[in-house]
């Protein structure tokens, strides 16, 4: 009926366009107080039952134990230096799973008998949990850092390679011919076509990988002896700390939901989502 | 020397039901400036004859030359303009019409100012940054259009990119590649299943026949220019090759519903 004057229309826009970013803020509110009490009500519940003594402590420690026992930990730096050498360990061998990964997942979706054979083999070997590897590793490489960091590899690649094969699988072959009939050969088509087109998948492989490493050093670190998380919390086990035992726990969750949300979620928003119109 | 030339080139396809000829006995030339249109039922061949000049495919017997050469593969000199616009999601508008000219070499600096020329003749210098998914169906074929330009390509071969837009949006690309083909003289060859199209855009119109596809009927079309697709002279033009299409698209239909 009546048109608004440009200048109350932008009004209107801006107002608004406040109005979602007012809605959205308190939208982030509400989830963060949700969470807040959700996991404070759990702490809550630790605290009274272990008021309540309902069980014996060696069973399982009461959260002002294992408080203690992180501050102390933070504090003479023992759990710090042990999550930072078993972090070191997974960037290396997870790193390796990467540029091993990769290259050769982009390989396998495009090279049919590679496919058949080699990709037949990482499928089976995705069926083992890479700690079956550990006994092996020990042979070859002794109870040393790279045992560790062959475990942690074997657990990744699989993952990693399987999923960027199936990237590539998945990719409109538009996309290949949009790009050779620019100019685009060889080589050139895996870096500047299959690998950018891939990245969706190559990203939710890669979670996927990390927490197979992750798992697969925590378990190698249990059973060799030595430094690291995995290995703290197998001193708890012979000690009969249970506080330090659920301490280290409490790290490795920690660690994860660090990486999930801090890294992965990243990524994933500002390569995959804005990119491809995707939501989160 | 003809730009394009096709001598009896026949292409056949391996489908779960066995072999398929796609196209058999196609002879064609086309002139160096000319913008050719070709018609025909769904199934008749007319994306594969362009796979094979663009050098995508390769033809089962015959030859295919470009500049008296025959193919022997893609090139950048015959630019493919696709249903789909073919836009790479993970590039941004100008990162997508810089492409390429990355792959041909050209510095940085010249890229980015050459692809900015271009988005500003399709009308989209606001849009440099923007995503694929952020661009409206038009907005995306103009991209593909500067991109598809962007390496100065001799030939461009246009797969019914128009097909999928609206009505109006067509009207509208329809004028700017008509002014980009007068201005630039480029070697076009536009496959469509709209006969208006056909002669809304074409200096001549081929009519390929139902599967195996073959040159039926070539027209040239002589209206003159600037054209808009209703008008009457125009559509009494398209009639008459509608008509030609006719027995055509009943007898693919025929062969569809026997399958």
């Amino acid at each position: 009926m009546n048109t608004p004057i440009p200048e109350a229309r932008s009004a209107a826009l801006t107002r608004s366009a406040l109005t979602k970013a007012r809605k959205e803020r308190g939208e982030r509110w509400r989830t963060f107080v949700i969470r807040l009490a959700f996991f404070g009500s759990l702490i809550g519940l630790w605290t009274t039952l272990g008021w309540l003594e309902l069980w014996d402590e060696m069973a399982f420690p009461f959260l002002p134990q294992v408080g203690s026992t992180l501050w102390t930990g933070i504090i003479d730096q023992s759990l710090l230096a042990s999550a930072a050498i078993s972090l070191q360990r997974l960037a290396i061998g997870y790193g390796l799973a990467l540029a091993i990964g990769i290259p050769l997942g982009l390989l396998l979706g495009r090279v049919r008998w590679l496919n058949d054979t080699v990709g037949m083999l990482a499928l089976g070997l995705q069926a083992l949990p890479s700690i079956c590897w550990l006994p092996l590793a020990v042979l070859w490489f002794g109870l040393s850092e790279t045992a560790m960091v062959f475990v942690v590899v074997m657990g990744a690649l699989m993952a990693l390679t399987l999923a960027t094969r199936d990237g590539v699988k998945n990719m409109p072959p538009l996309y290949m011919r949009a790009a050779q009939v620019l100019g685009a050969s060889g080589w050139r088509l895996y870096v500047h076509v299959m690998l950018p087109a891939t990245l969706p998948a190559i990203l939710t492989g890669a979670k996927l990988g990390w927490s197979f490493a992750w798992r697969s050093l925590m378990a190698a670190e249990l059973l060799l002896v030595g430094v690291g998380l995995g290995s703290l919390l197998e001193r708890g086990r012979e000690l009969h700390d249970m506080s330090l035992v659920v301490a280290v726990m409490l790290v490795i969750i920690g660690v994860g939901l660090l990486t999930e949300r801090w890294l992965f979620s990243r990524l994933e928003q500002r390569f995959v989502h804005r990119r491809w119109g995707t939501s989160a | 020397m003809p730009k394009i030339e096709l001598n009896d080139v026949a292409q056949v396809f391996w489908s779960q039901s066995g072999a398929v000829q796609a196209l058999t006995e196609i002879s064609l030339t086309i002139e160096e400036g000319e913008l050719v249109c070709i018609v025909g039922p769904s199934g008749c061949g007319k994306s594969t004859l362009l796979n094979l000049i663009a050098g995508l495919a390769k033809p089962d017997s015959g030859r295919v030359l470009v500049d008296g050469k025959p193919v022997t593969g893609p090139g950048p000199d015959r630019v493919v303009l696709f249903q789909e616009s073919g836009l790479f999601p993970w590039l941004n508008s100008l990162q997508n019409v810089m492409f390429g000219l990355k792959m041909a070499g050209v510095p940085e600096a010249e890229r980015s100012a050459r692809a900015e020329k271009l988005l500003h003749m399709v009308h989209l210098s606001r849009f440099t940054k923007a995503w694929t998914h952020e661009l409206s169906g038009g907005m995306k074929q103009r991209v593909a259009l500067a991109r598809a330009l962007a390496t100065d390509p001799g030939i461009l071969l246009m797969d019914e990119p128009f097909a999928a837009l609206d009505a109006q949006t067509r009207d509208m690309l329809h004028d700017e590649l008509e002014n980009l083909w007068a201005r630039t003289r480029k070697t076009i060859v536009f496959v469509t299943h709209n006969v208006r199209e056909a002669v809304r855009l074409g200096t001549r119109v081929v009519v390929m026949t139902a599967r195996p596809g073959r040159v039926k009927n070539i027209y040239n079309i002589a209206l003159p220019r600037p054209r808009h697709i209703e008008d009457v002279e125009l559509v009494k033009v398209a009639a008459v090759i509608r008509d030609d299409l006719r027995a055509e698209f009943l007898q693919a239909t025929h062969e569809e519903g026997i399958d």
